[in-house]
């Protein structure tokens, strides 16, 4: 290897480094913090002199934070599935089917992304309002079933899969559902795990839509729990640290278990 | 095994016509195969056999029974695919089982005619498999055993071996060709090669632009293309064509006023333009003379391909080839051709069409047809 490129690979390195510190490092910080007594919170250093699990019993004593968090996991998880089961069927259909205005619906449910949340909060609480989903899990599921984002993923990755391997499997006698869920699907783990990670975690950091329709701590999901530490007399750090690590770890969790299909699938979008 | 009846079809995409208005019956367990360039519609029309393209207009019947509206699966119809088409998440076994699996036929059963089929393509030892490790011989093999399996009414090839490697494409050819003796399934095959079309066929089918241009046995397409597309198409090299002019007494002239086949006889007009097409193969060497029936020749390159011996140069400004037996010693500088009148083929120029001569009995002595070239005033380039 010559100087020179030794040279660019130390700085590439170096620039990717200082990079993955900057991204990791909040987090660290949200982790140690939450291990330091009330005293020391605002003391310098990169470890707590003193660790503790004063802050964690405390969050735990505070507020229902396991249930709060079991709600956050419901809600995710089935706003994901949700999600992921209408996008896989809206982007079957458009692909599989050239049908009049399958084109205008596809413009629309990209365009439907572009809409702010803002826009539609209000007529979506209203109608919550009156099925009686208030202040309840379902409420925050249902309006968001289905995802513009979702969909438009799933269709890209169904465009792409080869047009003569459906046809084969026509020929064999399969119906459409069958071919989706026998041939189609089977072949995109790797986009159907990247949507449903990033649904997830869309789902999970969801604040202003479960701020609106919840109206009890046992309701609540972990984002509005969180808030619960942050008052006008000011910010109750060492439990919101502990609370926002919990937060947090079901995400890291999922992360780990899905991450190879995660960047398989984003590595195999770069290339395209 | 079932007979298949196309009456009239038409196939429009947007405003583009790919299949315009064709009527083909294939016989029951006949293999008919389908040649043209691409774009000529051949892929078009097995497809739409398939029930995987709409039919714009006509009527496509298997077994007398018309199709048009039936869904793919349900034709009796199996597809050998170009690029396989293998399900790459299932074994060799579920590949080849798979449409048996969606005809409700139940594990066992199914096991035991996929051995089978297994068994005859000498896939047994692949099939725990999945088609990422095969090679593309075992793919192709594999595609075949999914088509077998379900003993369909008919076979359709849609260029099965175009991504196999040369040696692969010649075995795979004769595999085909002693299946469909073994099976006798009628087989439709569609190539935009040549010697796959000739060895394969039982009949075949040239077509161009949407049309059939020919249908026939391989070895009558051959020897008597109705056409110039189809006398260029088959052979290789292709046929060469010399312009010819029609004198007085219906005798083709070449350039120079050269009558070389005083012979042959055309009942055209005197002036009509016509081209003579003449086989590589069928061109003998003379060494350069001033008979009237020598074409001359200025060769130019010279292709040794072992077992035959390929001469392209040009006769005026016609470049033409002639192969020649591979221990022919080639002498320099101009040569001359020469063609029997029955080797000779002619085509209309201004459709292209095939015009017969008519032998004459007793034909006249030489005569130079000179004065007859200059007289008409054609122009060939």
């Amino acid at each position: 290897m010559t100087n020179e490129r030794r040279i660019g690979r130390v700085a590439a390195h170096g620039v990717m480094i200082t990079l993955s510190v900057l991204a990791i490092f909040p987090v660290y910080w949200m982790i140690q913090s939450s291990f330091r007594a009330e005293n020391e919170i605002f003391s310098g250093g990169l470890f707590p002199s003193a660790p503790t699990f004063q802050n964690y019993l405390h969050v735990l004593s505070a507020m229902p934070i396991l249930r709060i968090l079991g709600n956050t996991v419901v809600m995710a998880g089935a706003t994901t599935l949700a999600q992921v089961a209408t996008g896989v069927l809206a982007a079957w259909a458009l692909v599989r089917w050239r049908f009049p205005g399958g084109a205008l619906a596809r413009s629309l449910i990209a365009l439907s992304w572009l809409v702010p949340f803002q826009v539609v909060m209000i007529p979506n609480y209203v109608l919550a309002a009156r099925l009686g989903l208030l202040d309840s899990v379902a409420g925050l599921v249902i309006p968001n079933a289905a995802a513009a984002f979702a969909v438009l993923v799933l269709y890209n990755a169904m465009r792409g899969f080869p047009r003569e391997v459906v046809e084969a499997a026509r020929m064999d006698g399969a119906g459409s559902l069958r071919i989706l869920l026998e041939v189609v699907l089977p072949n995109l783990r790797a986009p159907l795990a990247s949507v449903s990670i990033l649904c997830f975690i869309s789902a999970w950091n969801e604040y202003f839509w479960p701020l609106l329709l919840i109206r009890r701590m046992e309701n609540s999901v972990v984002q509005i729990g969180l808030q619960f530490f942050m008052t006008q007399e000011g910010n109750d750090w060492g439990p919101l640290m502990a609370a926002a690590t919990l937060a947090s770890l079901p995400i890291l969790a999922l992360y780990l278990v899905l991450q190879r299909q995660v960047v398989d699938s984003f590595m195999k979008s770069g290339i395209r | 095994m079932a007979s298949i009846d196309i009456t009239n079809v038409h196939k429009v995409y947007g405003r583009t016509p790919a299949v315009r208005g064709l009527d083909l019956s294939v016989e029951d367990g006949s293999f008919l195969v389908i040649l043209g360039p691409s774009g000529c519609g051949k892929s078009t029309l097995l497809r739409m056999i398939a029930g995987l393209e709409d039919i714009t207009a006509g009527e496509i019947a298997i077994d007398g029974r018309v199709v048009n509206d039936i869904e793919p699966g349900r034709r009796g119809c199996a597809m050998v695919f170009q690029n396989y088409a293998l399900y790459p998440h299932m074994t060799v076994a579920e590949n080849v089982g798979y449409a048996l699996k969606v005809a409700g036929i139940r594990q066992p059963e199914r096991a035991r005619r996929v051995a089978r089929v297994a068994e005859t393509l000498g896939l047994g030892d692949l099939l725990e498999r999945k088609p990422a490790q095969l090679s593309g011989g075992q793919r192709q093999r594999v595609a075949m055993g999914r088509a077998m399996v379900r003993e369909p009414g008919i076979f359709l090839f849609d260029e099965p071996l175009s991504n196999l490697d040369a040696k692969l494409r010649i075995q795979m050819r004769l595999e085909i060709k002693r299946l469909h003796r073994e099976l006798k399934t009628t087989s439709v095959f569609v190539t935009h090669d040549q010697v796959e079309a000739m060895t394969l066929a039982d009949r075949l089918v040239v077509m161009n632009q949407g049309l059939i241009e020919q249908v026939g046995p391989p070895a009558e397409v051959f020897r008597h293309p109705v056409s110039r597309f189809v006398a260029n198409f088959l052979g290789s090299p292709p046929m060469n064509f010399l312009p010819t002019a029609i004198d007085r007494r219906g005798r083709a002239v070449v350039e120079g006023g050269h009558v070389p086949w005083p012979e042959l006889c055309f009942d055209l007009p005197s002036g009509a333009a016509i081209e003579i097409g003449l086989r590589p193969g069928d061109l003998s060497l003379v060494a350069q003379a001033g008979a009237d029936d020598v074409l001359p020749f200025d060769p130019e390159i010279l292709e040794d391909l072992g077992n035959e011996l390929h001469l392209h140069g040009s006769i005026g400004e016609i470049s033409f080839a002639v192969a020649l037996p591979a221990a022919t010693l080639v002498p320099a500088g101009r040569l001359g051709l020469r063609a029997a009148p029955g080797a000779v083929h002619a085509f209309r120029r201004e459709d292209g069409r095939r015009v017969e001569p008519r032998a004459r009995s007793n034909p006249p002595a030489h005569e130079s047809g000179e004065a007859a070239w200059r007289s008409l005033s054609l122009s060939f380039t």
